[in-house]
């Protein structure tokens, strides 16, 4: 594809004979908004530190902007700027002087882009940053990253240790950028708040990606799983069956049938309050990971008659 | 930018090393006088059975006072002062590079910025190498001045000379640190690895028979001794075929240690 920013074929790293990355294949073009969901050590860092050549691929191919990272690293990380997962700041520095440091590194920078942003998170730019919160870390890190005037954007968790109305705000800052026709790869969390931003969802699950129908089946499941609160003394109805308790005291169902009719269905006064159509994103990788050591059980026990004579 | 940075975070301990050899250097010129007549009546030192004690002790007792002096510059300035506080500088210093870059999260951070690997090694450590080896010029440069107070002229050329050798010395510490500090991922590891290198290289260099393996013999008292008193000159000090040649022995090992932190760095992962 010929206006593909981000283009990978099987790739593959690992640590110490330790498989992170699986074999991804990926490709993203110019303008796109590629979100990057999954659980903890899903491989979403590396992917990103692959990109910008900061760790080297044990396999597969890879370019960004018509470069391998590993050869050409700098002439990428020249056109793109990337967001560490941890916050890796100068503590020993002020707030401002680690904006100028870090800036100071690219030619060409947004400063409307960059007054707007200092307006909103109103930092103490005078202060060193040892005295900031995790929250201002973060805030200050996003300045560093988002206002280089580059063409590519890599972000590993930017809403990480930010509240609900700064988490809206960078995504009203993102969607500029794409506006813009800036590349942006980010991982994130929050399934809700990637998925009305990117144009792409990848769910990143043990080095691979999740395919589209396997995620719609799950996420169908999911569907069919509300979550309830019962008023003390209720007894669960039928046409459900418990799927855990949570420590609020909510309960996990997985109905028969519709649950949204199933709810209606309901004695009034029974249910405090309910959940139905919110993809939580623990419950999707609880499924996704008992659907996967579903499907190698079954593969092995294939395998394994398949080898009997 | 980089070398800006690492300025700035180096510039008190730097003043604090070029503060701390001064004070070193001041007394013990400023005493030797008292110290020569000392020196020439003690039976303690005589008595010493340890044979390099004994070596110095001779060469600083030396009865053409000019020459005993020339000795003592050589053990209490070079010897003492700027090779072991040089190396404590430069270990000190150097561990920080990038093992606590690494611990801090801010090689990732400097890894991510459009530099490329190689000059951020370079950005990183001519600043250091300077602060580790001006100060021993500048300390070098005053022992002219506080020598005059006692009526002893001190030669700036041979002064010079021996200042460059304990500069090569001293570099060659900073440059395994660097080194360590780009392959070992812990900061206090670093300085516990090079610190327990220096104690065995001393510990072999007190060792008579095995001292030649020391690499302490390649920049002691006998070696700026002669440096001092115009008799080593400079090319025999860069010769190692037809002279001892220990400083190219010395920038040789440096280099090699630079280019092995090079190599390591390119491909070190955060």
């Amino acid at each position: 594809m010929s206006d593909a920013v981000i283009q990978i074929a099987g790739l593959h790293k690992a640590y110490d004979q330790r498989d992170v990355l699986r074999g991804i294949d990926l490709s993203v073009t110019e303008g796109q908004l590629l979100g990057l969901i999954g659980p903890n050590g899903a491989g979403k860092s590396t992917l990103l530190r692959c990109l910008v050549g900061m760790v080297q691929r044990s396999g597969g191919e890879l370019s960004v902007f018509g470069h391998d990272p590993a050869k050409h690293s700098l002439a990428i990380r020249r056109r793109a700027c990337y967001l560490p997962g941890e916050t890796g700041i100068y503590h020993q520095m002020t707030g401002a002087g680690f904006l100028k440091f870090a800036l100071g590194f690219y030619p060409k920078q947004s400063l409307d882009l960059k007054q707007r942003l200092l307006e909103q998170f109103d930092l103490p730019l005078h202060k060193r940053v040892r005295s900031y919160s995790a929250g201002m870390k973060q805030k200050l890190a996003l300045i560093a990253s988002l206002v280089p005037d580059v063409d590519l954007y890599l972000l590993d968790e930017p809403d990480r240790a930010l509240d609900a109305s700064v988490r809206f705000y960078l995504r009203d800052v993102l969607r500029t950028l794409k506006d813009a026709g800036k590349t942006i790869v980010l991982s994130s969390h929050h399934l809700s708040e990637v998925e009305t931003l990117a144009d792409r969802l990848e769910f990143l699950l043990s080095g691979r990606f999740v395919s589209e129908q396997r995620l719609s089946r799950a996420r169908g499941q999911l569907r069919k799983r509300p979550r309830i609160r019962l008023r003390a003394g209720c007894e669960l109805p039928p046409g459900a069956h418990l799927l855990r308790r949570e420590p609020d005291d909510m309960l996990v169902v997985e109905t028969t049938d519709d649950p949204l009719k199933w709810l209606r269905s309901l004695p009034e006064g029974d249910v405090v309050s309910a959940e139905i159509g919110i993809d939580r994103l623990e419950d999707l990788y609880q499924l996704l990971l008992s659907d996967q050591a579903t499907s190698a059980a079954s593969s092995s026990t294939s395998e394994s008659s398949g080898d009997s004579p | 930018m980089i070398a800006a940075k690492t300025w700035r975070e180096i510039r008190y301990m730097a003043l604090a090393y070029l503060v701390i050899l001064e004070l070193l250097a001041i007394p013990v010129i400023l005493w030797w006088p008292d110290i020569y007549d000392d020196l020439q009546k003690s039976a303690l030192f005589r008595n010493i059975k340890v044979e390099m004690f004994q070596r110095i002790f001779s060469g600083v007792t030396d009865k053409d006072e000019n020459a005993a002096y020339f000795n003592w510059v050589a053990v209490m300035l070079f010897f003492r002062s700027t090779n072991l506080v040089g190396i404590a500088a430069a270990v000190l210093l150097g561990t920080g590079l990038f093992a606590r870059e690494r611990e801090n999260h801010t090689l990732e951070f400097l890894l991510a910025r459009p530099v490329s690997r190689t000059s951020l090694l370079w950005q990183k450590s001519w600043p250091t190498a300077l602060v580790v080896t001006l100060p021993i010029f500048l300390v070098s440069a005053s022992a002219i001045y506080w020598s005059s107070q006692i009526e002893f002229g001190l030669p700036a050329w041979e002064l010079f000379l021996a200042s460059v050798h304990a500069s090569v010395f001293v570099l060659f510490f900073l440059a395994a640190t660097t080194w360590l500090s780009v392959i070992v991922r812990v900061q206090a590891h670093v300085a516990a690895i090079i610190g327990a290198f220096a104690v065995v290289q001393i510990g072999i260099y007190l060792t008579q028979r095995i001292r030649q393996f020391s690499l302490f013999h390649l920049a002691d008292f006998e070696w700026y001794g002669p440096i001092l008193a115009g008799n080593t000159p400079a090319w025999q000090m860069f010769d190692p075929i037809n002279s001892h040649g220990f400083t190219t022995y010395l920038l040789a090992g440096t280099v090699l240690l630079y280019f092995l932190s090079w190599r390591a760095i390119q491909r070190t992962e955060p």
